[in-house]
């Protein structure tokens, strides 16, 4: 497991997870720039460089047959970027599920008569609610995770729980991307990867408002457990955040 | 009992292997419904058990149990409510299934598709609004050869009786 205890920037450095014809970045007219210009113009999505990816991705090298779970929706293209790769994923859209969930709690809540116990509908004991029956996985069963901006639209009381599980979920040395808004997002979107070193960000219909903007100390505060993490501010204010176990 | 409502209608799904690959897609003359299935469970139709066979199957109904079709294509339709484990050639998800897919060269999930649970299969093809909560495996020709072929073939035994297919309505 000697690759978890790189703590080096990826920098331009070639990778296997890359493909070579693509590891040069910054080229305004590179046919990887013109393709995703392209994609763009016909799909009304999104495509932005993630200097978190690349980085997260240069964590993943030289791991075969690797353990990921990605937080978002499933899509094509994520899925086949890493089956690809080796890679065992796992899907799991907590937001999805985490309003689906909301759903069944409102209904519970309004069937409470006037006198009854309510104490059970706290954020906490619903937030603990959700996780005894959601992202249920072996502890220490995954060498990667994608979490995507999940955590700034869900409520504090389970981000703060969520990410307490997901750290017993993944291994020693395991590697987290994560996302941030700095300031809040004019439109909702779900993340995909479009190729090693660009995302693409497609519209949705908004599931949450975004519910907090999360400062540095709270996230660091929040990843207390891992000991390495790496941090990229894009133009669109979205901070991408890796963390190592 | 074959008519289907119109939005049972064939719908494009992005066909990730090529125009020229096998294609499980609905085409049959009845809207919704394979040309090549010979087994349907309708809608309305309840089973509870095992269903083995050789045939395609096309489930639009409620299905618990497990499903083998080894030779052909298990379509679950957009009605369909599958709770059972399905082993098959080819797998097509438009409705709910929960449980183990297997599939020995494709699984299909359109947009209308929802399946929670592990997925084995050689290719996967997940259309755009598709749900998948579960793990997803890709097959190699390696991995087949060892799932079929046992390392130390097991001596002759005396034959078992095998349980049968209960099929209750």
């Amino acid at each position: 497991m000697g690759f978890f205890n790189k703590t080096r920037s990826s920098g331009d450095r070639p990778s296997p997870l890359i493909p070579r014809a693509t590891t040069r970045s910054g080229a305004a007219a590179s046919p990887v720039a013109q393709a995703s210009a392209a994609h763009n113009r016909r799909s009304g999505s999104d495509v932005r460089s993630s200097n978190g990816l690349k980085e997260f991705l240069w964590n993943l090298e030289g791991l075969n047959n690797g353990c990921l779970l990605d937080l978002g929706p499933v899509w094509q293209s994520t899925i086949t970027f890493f089956v690809e790769r080796g890679f065992k994923l796992y899907a799991d859209d907590v937001l999805r599920d985490w309003k689906e969930f909301l759903t069944v709690e409102e209904q519970r809540l309004r069937a409470i008569q006037p006198g009854q116990d309510a104490s059970e509908m706290t954020p906490e004991s619903r937030a603990e609610r959700f996780l005894k029956t959601n992202v249920q996985y072996p502890r220490n069963n995954f060498d990667a995770m994608l979490i995507w901006d999940l955590l700034d639209y869900l409520d504090r009381p389970l981000v703060k729980r969520l990410v307490e599980h997901l750290t017993d979920l993944l291994r020693p040395g395991g590697v987290v991307l994560a996302m941030f808004h700095n300031r809040k997002p004019e439109t909702f979107h779900r993340y995909r990867i479009f190729d090693a070193q660009n995302l693409e960000l497609v519209p949705a219909p908004p599931l949450f408002t975004i519910q907090q903007t999360l400062q540095n100390r709270e996230i660091q505060d929040l990843f207390r457990p891992f000991r390495t993490t790496k941090s990229f501010v894009g133009r669109d204010q979205l901070r991408e955040v890796l963390f190592v176990k | 009992m074959w008519k289907k409502p119109e939005d049972n209608k064939p719908q494009p799904f992005p066909d990730p292997a090529g125009p020229g690959a096998p294609s499980g897609h609905p085409t049959g003359t009845v809207p919704g419904i394979p040309a090549t299935a010979t087994a349907c469970v309708s809608q309305g139709i309840k089973i509870k058990g095992e269903v083995h066979g050789r045939e395609d199957l096309f489930v639009d109904g409620i299905l618990q149990g497990k499903i083998s079709i080894t030779e052909g294509t298990v379509t679950v339709g957009p009605n369909g409510h599958v709770n059972a484990e399905i082993e098959a050639r080819e797998i097509i998800v438009r409705g709910e299934v929960t449980g183990t897919l297997k599939a020995r060269e494709r699984v299909q999930i359109w947009s209308s598709g929802r399946a929670i649970g592990d997925v084995q299969t050689r290719r996967i093809a997940i259309e755009d609004g598709a749900v998948l909560r579960g793990k997803v495996e890709i097959l190699q020709q390696k991995d087949e050869l060892r799932a079929t072929r046992p390392v130390n073939p097991p001596a002759a035994k005396a034959p078992v009786a095998t349980v049968p297919a209960s099929v209750k309505e």
